[in-house]
């Protein structure tokens, strides 16, 4: 597990749009916790160790439980997750493994019941961009923190 | 999510040759934390809530951090885990997802390198038990303690 390149020091401006997303998202108001339930359940399926790592520790800081990032790749089989949360995760997943589910209507419809035209915009986007950051990532093989203090350590 | 029945009030006798096998894993050489590990990544492949919420809580009692945790589905692209639990959790989702693998030479030449004939045998049955569970307790619709929505903030 050695970086390939640090795109950060490469190419600071290629991911300037990215981050604008969640600048972009925090002015429209979705939740914080629904917002990094996503994040992670995307990196999950994607395999992503930094993005595991960078917003496990921000839904704690903003309050999420232990538990419910534990069970998040099961969320279907826990009644832990409400109702909206549920439809933006299968939104998530729906997204995520788009070239298997094809985006079916029924997860959009269960999606439209629960937020906003302007919500469903911003979440899509959103699922778009940790999709993009956990190829980014993987791609390039980042090292999250805990990692780099091992390889600091070895 | 509504709790399809209870199988072990309707049938505990056939449960506990796989009770028993849970049993015996306590007194193998396999380490613990090794096989909390394993329990938890059959379960996220599996989506089983039940048996997640059982391991982690018991990875934790026994002293595993909330990282390793949180890290399990992407242990490939991070460095938290040792050689000998890499193999592991290859072996495991190797034989989780048995389907599309097929149980690979590699597969299995990494993980016997790791732990012997022995300890290979138990950690291949601890895999195959947890696979069980998970597929008990995801088709009765088991609910895992503290199965409870929370409040919208």
């Amino acid at each position: 597990m050695t970086q390939r390149l640090n795109v950060f020091a490469v190419a600071p401006k290629a991911l300037e749009p990215l981050q604008q997303v969640a600048i972009n998202l925090e002015a429209v108001g979705l939740e914080t916790r629904l917002t990094e339930l996503v994040k992670i359940r995307a990196s999950q399926i994607n395999g992503c160790a930094n993005c595991l790592h960078m917003h496990t520790a921000d839904a704690r800081k903003a309050g999420e439980s232990e538990e419910r990032i534990y069970l998040l790749d099961a969320w279907r089989e826990s009644s832990m997750y409400t109702p909206r949360e549920r439809a933006a995760l299968a939104w998530t997943e729906a997204l995520t493994k788009i070239s298997e589910t094809h985006a079916p209507d029924a997860d959009y419809e269960a999606l439209a019941a629960q937020f906003s035209e302007v919500e469903i915009v911003h979440l899509t986007i959103l699922v778009g961009a940790i999709n993009v950051w956990n190829r980014i990532a993987i791609g390039l093989r980042f090292q999250n923190p805990s990692d780099r203090r091992l390889a600091a350590a070895a | 999510m509504t709790a399809r029945m209870n199988p072990l009030a309707k049938a505990q006798k056939a449960l506990e040759p796989m009770l028993a096998l849970e049993a015996y894993f306590k007194t193998c050489s396999l380490e613990p934390s090794l096989m909390h590990l394993v329990k938890i990544r059959a379960s996220q492949i599996n989506g089983c809530a039940y048996c997640l919420h059982m391991h982690t809580l018991e990875a934790r009692k026994d002293g595993e951090g909330e990282a390793r945790i949180y890290l399990l589905d992407a242990w490939r692209e991070s460095g938290l885990y040792t050689p000998r639990e890499r193999a592991a959790l290859t072996w495991t989702e190797t034989l989780t997802e048995v389907s599309t693998t097929h149980a690979p030479d590699a597969d299995y030449e990494a993980a016997v390198a790791q732990f012997g004939e022995q300890e290979m045998i138990d950690l291949t049955l601890v895999i195959t038990n947890i696979n069980a569970w998970n597929r008990i307790c995801v088709g009765f619709r088991a609910h895992h303690p503290n199965d409870v929505m929370r409040k919208a903030a």
